[in-house]
């Protein structure tokens, strides 16, 4: 059985788009016309397939722009593909932008209940997970504090605890592993371990190999938007290894 | 959950999801809860009298509007001129703070569309919940006007409910397509906060409809003037409703129910305007967290 389903997925942003964004614009644009800038395509992903089985760790790879960010977006369906699709099996917790969600005015209490929602948790089972979020984000004497008075790390570590707390089937964790101290990041690895070791499927996407070396048994590489190689996470980081050093050196030719 | 096919052709997915949206909306009712909650606290938060604040525009309406046409222009000759008109200022500012609000509810919650799925209607719709719990509030003082000015309180109050939702279904469809094109055109607002000025110069809030001419003839054109308010204007006909219930007639007769086929009429508009809402909603969703 499946977790998640990537077929031939494209993803096309209409780039430096020259449309109008208000009525105002509008009026302005049809009183003056002519002005007309062409349209730049951008294809974010082309044709990517793969499938990522139950209970796997997947680590994505590639270098900045590689549609990285997109295929994450796709996977938490906050994004739609432009062809093909995309099929995900059970709830899926996002670790992308931690504590986004936040609203600043309101307390951390409040905050749980806002984003447990937003992710799709009754209040009942948020108020039965409520202590073990307070607990692992360490923030009991805050909890009551508006959200604005916390420091980023503090944010952080509320937003990493709430979303590893709500028992996702499928967990996204975007780069946020470099935020807060070192014991907390080692807290928060043992946990995704930990999570990890109960079927839940992991997608990881970092520049930080030795943590995808750690984590992940497989790893997917997108390059310019495709998908260049997919397979066991060794063979696959040594790849791009050298071809990120190629590339350096054609670079300092 | 269930899992998510997406096609290509646009036809077939709204045709297959509009009815999805509604359950799924429906199925994340919690989430509009605490969206209400949140939006009622952070409104309230920085002032105990936040709600007693809510009630000063429309006292100071009914007042300016009861020396206005009792003292300055004393011809209209409308029996218990205050509660006339808190009937028809309380409904009108509900439906124009709701709609005014809910405008950037897509637009001014990017950090949460770009960072976790929901279903998005529930952003505008919250909006207008939570000033349906103000409305609701603010009926109370209606109510302690209406006994106050001796005008009995009579069964036909059991409408309320369904004109109350008759108002939502409205309120609700202008809001989510005013909602959506405020993504595209960010001066949506500004542009609606003059409309809204004009629309309600244009509905009997602080006159009564029978003030106006059955016919009037403009530049040799015969114009049924009644008429056209109530057909081209719902907010006219849910306004006349909520009179119909808490205060009567005009001629000074107590409450009655509103006539049957009248309201059924609005009922239906107002649901059809709901309807168009959540599918142009629907039809640009997928832009929305590209946009914002």
């Amino acid at each position: 059985m499946y977790a998640m389903l990537f077929e031939s997925v494209s993803k096309r942003f209409v780039m430096g788009h020259d449309r109008a964004r208000s009525f105002q614009d509008l009026m302005l644009r049809t009183l003056r016309p002519g002005s007309h800038t062409p349209r730049e395509i951008l294809w974010a992903l082309k044709d990517v397939s793969f499938m990522i089985e139950r209970g796997e760790a997947v680590a994505i790879v590639g270098r900045n722009g590689s549609g990285k960010s997109t295929c994450l977006k796709l996977m938490t369906r906050i994004l739609t593909p432009t062809q093909g699709s995309v099929d995900i099996q059970g709830r899926v917790a996002g670790l992308l932008e931690l504590g986004a969600g936040f609203h600043p005015e309101l307390t951390g209490r409040e905050n749980i209940y806002l984003n447990g929602a937003l992710m799709g948790l009754s209040r009942r089972e948020i108020a039965h997970r409520f202590d073990e979020i307070v607990a692992f984000a360490e923030l009991e004497r805050f909890v009551d504090a508006q959200v604005k008075f916390y420091s980023s790390g503090m944010t952080m570590r509320l937003g990493f605890s709430i979303a590893i707390c709500v028992n996702p089937d499928i967990l996204l964790i975007d780069e946020v592993l470099a935020v807060g101290d070192q014991s907390f990041q080692e807290k928060c690895l043992e946990r995704i371990e930990q999570v990890r070791a109960n079927g839940v499927t992991i997608i990881f996407v970092s520049h930080a190999l030795e943590t995808v070396r750690a984590l992940c048994e497989r790893v997917i590489w997108l390059d310019q938007g495709q998908l260049r190689e997919d397979g066991a996470c060794d063979v696959v980081v040594d790849d791009y290894v050298a071809a990120v050093h190629a590339h350096e050196e054609v670079a300092v030719e | 959950m269930r899992g998510l096919l997406l096609e290509r052709s646009d036809q077939q997915r709204t045709a297959t999801t509009l009815f999805d949206r509604v359950a799924e909306v429906i199925h994340r009712r919690e989430l509009l809860g605490v969206l209400v909650s949140r939006d009622l606290k952070l409104r309230y938060k920085n002032s105990v009298l936040g709600f007693l604040w809510s009630l000063i525009n429309p006292l100071l309406l009914m007042i300016v509007f009861t020396i206005v046409f009792t003292i300055m222009i004393p011809d209209l000759h409308v029996p218990n001129f205050p509660v006339f008109v808190l009937c028809g200022v309380l409904p009108w500012n509900f439906f124009s703070t709701a709609i005014i609000s809910s405008i950037p509810s897509i637009s001014g919650n990017g950090h949460l569309i770009k960072k976790v799925y929901f279903p998005l209607e529930v952003l505008p719709l919250s909006t207008l919940l939570a000033h349906l719990v103000n409305f609701l509030l603010a009926f109370i003082v209606l109510i302690g006007m209406i006994v106050a000015f001796g005008i009995p309180l009579t069964v036909n109050l059991l409408w309320l409910p369904l004109v109350i939702l008759t108002q939502l279904l409205f309120t609700g469809g202008v809001a989510l397509v005013l909602s959506t094109t405020n993504v595209f055109y960010r001066d949506t607002g500004v542009i609606m906060e003059v409309l809204m000025q004009a629309w309600f110069f244009l509905t009997p809030v602080f006159y009564p409809l029978e003030l106006l001419p059955e016919m009037t003839v403009v530049r040799g054109i015969e114009l049924p003037v009644q008429r056209m308010v109530y057909i081209l204007n719902p907010m006219a006909s849910i306004i006349a409703s909520y009179r119909a219930i808490l205060y009567g007639s005009t001629l000074g007769s107590p409450p009655h129910a509103p006539a049957l086929d009248f309201f059924a009429r609005t009922l239906v508009t107002a649901a059809l305007a709901f309807i168009v809402g959540l599918w142009i909603f629907n039809r640009y969703r997928e832009r929305f967290a590209e946009e914002v």
